[in-house]
C-alpha cells in the first residue's frame, strides 16, 4: 500500500514492454508484405458461445480468400487474410482491431453484432471497410455505418419475406394468426418491431409473443399458453440450440404450427438436435445449401475438397467473394485504400456470386444488399429450397 | 537519510505520507516521465492496449474500495459501469460539456450503486453477492429496454471526448486524457484510504461489530463505500463510452462484472497497488493468449481451431493457478521481491 505508486509504475513498465514485444513481432510481417499484396483482417468468433456457426463461416471466408488468390488475386493483388478470434468478447474485438489499423487493413470481414457495432464509429474514423455477418437492420442505414456492409438480406428483411410469403399462400378466409418468440437479447429484439408492424400491414393477428432464451433448456412455460390460442406461424428468433428446445417442446406438447427462423436460427445442425421434431419448419437463408443446384455450387464443391459444408461456410464464402468484387471495382479507379473500397461497394449493382446468393447491390444512401430471401423447408431431414422471395426497396424500411 | 537500514518515521504525518522517500518520488517521476513519453515510442496497438488499461485500473480500483477495502462483495460493477456509460453518452449527446458529462455519469452511477447498496446493510457475503447480482441483472434489463435513454437494442453512438475545442480523436490523446483520469482516481482512492472514513472501511470489513461499537455507522458507511465506488466506475464507463464511440447493453453484461472481481482477487484483495496489477494482467493475459495461439497456428496450422477453444480452458487454469500458488495476488508477490532484493545478496 504505502507504495503503491512505485510498485504500479513498474508493472505498467513491465507491461508496456510485452506489448512493445508483442508489436515488434507484428512488424515482421509487414516486411513480408509487398506491393503486390493487399492486406484483409478478419474478427470472426473462433471461440465462446456463437463459434458452432463462427468457425464454419470462417472456413467460407478463408475459402473465398484462397479461391480469389486462385484465380490470381484482385487486379494482380493477393489478399494477405489474416483471420483473428474475438471469441463473442468486445474488449477482445477492439484489441484486434486496434492491431489492424495499426496494420493498415484495408478492409475486414467481421462476425457478431455486439463486435461489430461497437467498431462501427472506429471503421469510420479509421476508414476501414467493414462487412459482418451480423445483419442487424440499423447497419445498412450509410447515416450511421458507413463504412459497414454485409451480403445478406437484414434480419427485418428476412422476416417481412417470410411473412409475404405466408400471406399470399394462405388460402383460408380467416386472419392468420402469428406468435413471436424470442430472446431478451439485441439480436432477437432487432426485428421484432418490423415483424410486428409488417404483419399488421399484411393482416396477420399476433396472438402471442413470449421471451425464449438463447440458452434455453425448456420452452414449454412459453409454449403451453400459446397453445390454446392456436397460431398458425410461428416465429423462432433465438439461434440453433433455442429453436431445437422450441421445436422439441412443441412436438411434445402437441402444438402444431408453421415454424420459421432466421439465418442464424435454422442450419444443417437442426436437424442433428431437433429430430424429427423440425419437419416442415421453414428457414430463411441468404446462401444456398450444400449441394444446392446453383452455378456456383461446382467451385464450392472444389474449395471444400467435397466435404459438406454448412449454409454459414457458402455465406461466408460469399461475403468474401463481394469483397473482392469490391477490391477489384476499387482498383479499376485507382489505389486501394478502405475509403477507395467503400466508394467502390457503393457503386456496385447486381453483382451475382455465382448463384450461391442472391444478386448484391449497394448504393451510397442505402447498403441494404439485396431484398430477396431464400426460403427452405426442412422435408424428410434436408434443408429444401422452396422459392425466392423479392421484396420491394421501401425507403422507409432502410435501417429498420 | 544516510546511514538509516530502513524508513524510520519520527511524526505521524511522515508515516502517513503517500510518497515516503526520496528513491520513491524519483522512481515515480522517472515512471511518470516514461509513461507520458510512450506514445510517442509506442506504435498505436500498443497505445490502445495502455488505454484499455488505463479504464480498466479505474474501475478496478473501484471495485477494490467496496469489496477489498469495505468487504462488501459486489457482482453488478460491470452493470454499475454501464450506469456512468450511458449517462454520460447522453449528456454530451444534449450537449453537456465532456467532464461535466464524465461527473454526471459517475454521479448517476453512485445513485444506481447506493440503491443497489441498501440491501448490504442486512445481507453479508454470499447473500450480498446475490443481491447485487440481482442489480446487475435488472441494470441489464433496463439497458436493453429503456429505448429513448439507452437506444434499446440499436445501442448508442457516441461522439470523441472534447474539452474546450480540442478533440481527443486518437489513440495518443485518449492516452493522455484516460492516464490523467487514471492517475486522479488512484489518488482519490489512496486519499480516502488515508482519512478517518477509509479506515471506517477496513474496521467494517474486519469485523462490522466491532466496528459499530467503535461508533461506526454502518449504514451509513456501507452506503458511502457503494456510492464512491460506483462512482469511480461511472466515470470508467464514461471513459470507455467516449473511447469505444458505441454503447450497446452486451457490453456491459456479468462477464465484466467478473472479469473486474477477477482482476482485484489476481491484483490482491485490498491492495491499490494490487488493483492496477491485475486490471494490467487481466487485460493483457488474453493478448498474450492471443499472440502465443497466433504463433503456434502458424507453426501448426491443423490444430488452430483446437487452440482457440482451448485458450478459454487456459485463461481459466491461469487465474485457477494464480489463487492457488499467489493467494495473496500479485502485490503481495510484488512485496516478496523487493524484499529479497532490498537487501541482495545478504538475504538473512
Amino acid at each position: 500500500m504505502k507504495r503503491m505508486f512505485r510498485f504500479a509504475a513498474l508493472a505498467v513498465a513491465i507491461v508496456s514492454t510485452l506489448a512493445l514485444g508483442a508489436c515488434g513481432g507484428e512488424k515482421k510481417d509487414d516486411k513480408a508484405a509487398g506491393a503486390k499484396e493487399i492486406k484483409i483482417g478478419g474478427i470472426i468468433d473462433l471461440s465462446g458461445p456463437t463459434s458452432s456457426v463462427g468457425v464454419p463461416y470462417s472456413e467460407g471466408v478463408k475459402a473465398g480468400v484462397a479461391y480469389l488468390n486462385a484465380q490470381g488475386g484482385i487486379a494482380g493483388m493477393k489478399i494477405i487474410f489474416d483471420l483473428q478470434d474475438d471469441a463473442y468478447n468486445v474488449q477482445q474485438g477492439l484489441t484486434i482491431y486496434k492491431k489492424f489499423a495499426q496494420d493498415k487493413v484495408v478492409a475486414i470481414q467481421g462476425y457478431g453484432t455486439n463486435v461489430t457495432e461497437a467498431l462501427m464509429r472506429s471503421a469510420v474514423k479509421d476508414e476501414i471497410t467493414y462487412f459482418s455477418a451480423s445483419y442487424s437492420a440499423h447497419l445498412t442505414d450509410p447515416k450511421t455505418a458507413p463504412f459497414n456492409f454485409f451480403t445478406s438480406a437484414d434480419y427485418s428483411t428476412q422476416v417481412r419475406a417470410a411473412l409475404k410469403y405466408f400471406k399470399e399462400n394462405w388460402k383460408e378466409a380467416r386472419k392468420p394468426k402469428l406468435a413471436l418468440l424470442y430472446p431478451d437479447h439485441p439480436y432477437g429484439i432487432s426485428p421484432i418491431q418490423a415483424t410486428k408492424d409488417y404483419a399488421s400491414e399484411l393482416g396477420f393477428e399476433l396472438v402471442g409473443e413470449a421471451n425464449v432464451d438463447l440458452k434455453a433448456i425448456d420452452a414449454t412455460t412459453q409454449l403451453l399458453p400459446l397453445k390454446n390460442k392456436k397460431p398458425d406461424f410461428i416465429w423462432c428468433g433465438g439461434t440453433t440450440p433455442s429453436t431445437a428446445v422450441i421445436l422439441k417442446d412443441a412436438k411434445k406438447i402437441g402444438l402444431k404450427a408453421t415454424f420459421f427462423t432466421n439465418i442464424w436460427g435454422s442450419d444443417e445442425n437442426l436437424i442433428k438436435m431437433a429430430g424429427d421434431a423440425c419437419e416442415g419448419a421453414f428457414s430463411l437463408q441468404a446462401a444456398a445449401v450444400y449441394g444446392q443446384d446453383v452455378p456456383g455450387m461446382k467451385t464450392i464443391l472444389e474449395v471444400s475438397k467435397n466435404q459438406p459444408q454448412m449454409t454459414h461456410y457458402i455465406r461466408g464464402f460469399v461475403s468474401m467473394l463481394a469483397m473482392g468484387e469490391g477490391i477489384r471495382l476499387a482498383a479499376a479507379k485507382g489505389p486501394v485504400t478502405g475509403a477507395s473500397i467503400k466508394a467502390a461497394v457503393e457503386t456496385m449493382k447486381d453483382f451475382d456470386p455465382m448463384g450461391l446468393a442472391p444478386k448484391i447491390s449497394f448504393l451510397p444512401t442505402d447498403h441494404r444488399p439485396s431484398m430477396a430471401v431464400f426460403l427452405y423447408k426442412i422435408v424428410g431431414g434436408k434443408l429444401t429450397f422452396v422459392t425466392q422471395e423479392t421484396l420491394d426497396r421501401k425507403a422507409e424500411w432502410l435501417g429498420k | 537519510m544516510r546511514g538509516k537500514c530502513g524508513l524510520f518515521f519520527e511524526s505521524y504525518r511522515a508515516e502517513a505520507a503517500v510518497f515516503q522517500s526520496g528513491f520513491q518520488k524519483t522512481c515515480l517521476g522517472l515512471f511518470v516521465a516514461a509513461l507520458l513519453l510512450s506514445p510517442w515510442v509506442l506504435d498505436s496497438y500498443a497505445v490502445s492496449m495502455l488505454n484499455l488499461i488505463c479504464i480498466a485500473v479505474i474501475g478496478a480500483v473501484s471495485l477494490s474500495l467496496l469489496t477489498g477495502v469495505c468487504g462488501q462483495i459486489s457482482l453488478g460493477h460491470g452493470a454499475f459501469l454501464g450506469v456512468g456509460a450511458y449517462a454520460a453518452a447522453q449528456a454530451t449527446m444534449h450537449g453537456v460539456p465532456f467532464l461535466a458529462a464524465l461527473l454526471l455519469g459517475g454521479f448517476s452511477a453512485a445513485l444506481a450503486g447506493m440503491v443497489f447498496g441498501v440491501p448490504s446493510l442486512r445481507l453479508k457475503g454470499i447473500y450480498l453477492a446475490i443481491a447485487t447480482l440481482a442489480a446487475q441483472l435488472i441494470l441489464e434489463y433496463v439497458f436493453l429496454h429503456w429505448e429513448s435513454a439507452t437506444g434499446g437494442s440499436r445501442g448508442l453512438i457516441v461522439d470523441a471526448p472534447q474539452i474546450l475545442g480540442f478533440s481527443f480523436n486518437n489513440e495518443r490523446r485518449m492516452f493522455y486524457l484516460l492516464l490523467v483520469a487514471a492517475a486522479l482516481s488512484l489518488l482519490m482512492v489512496t486519499n480516502v484510504l488515508r482519512t478517518r472514513h477509509g479506515r471506517a472501511f477496513v474496521s467494517i470489513r474486519d469485523f462490522y461489530l466491532s466496528a459499530e461499537i467503535a461508533g461506526v455507522n454502518l449504514f451509513a458507511y456501507k452506503l458511502a463505500a457503494f456510492g464512491l465506488s460506483s462512482f469511480l466506475a461511472g466515470v470508467a464507463g464514461g471513459l470507455w463510452a467516449h473511447y469505444t464511440l458505441f454503447l450497446s447493453a452486451e457490453q456491459f453484461g456479468i462477464s465484466l462484472s467478473i472479469s473486474y472481481l477477477a482482476m482485484i482477487i489476481i491484483g490482491g484483495l485490498g491492495s491499490i497497488t494490487g488493483s492496477v496489477m491485475g486490471a494490467v494482467f487481466m487485460t493483457l493475459l488474453p493478448e498474450v493468449l492471443n499472440g502465443l495461439s497466433g504463433s503456434i497456428s502458424s507453426v501448426l496450422p491443423d490444430i488452430s481451431q483446437h487452440i482457440n477453444a482451448l485458450r478459454e480452458g487456459v485463461f481459466g487454469l491461469v487465474l485457477m493457478l494464480f489463487l492457488i500458488f499467489e493467494p495473496e495476488g500479485l502485490a503481495n508477490r510484488w512485496r516478496l521481491i523487493k524484499a529479497y532484493w532490498k537487501l541482495y545478496p545478504f538475504a538473512h
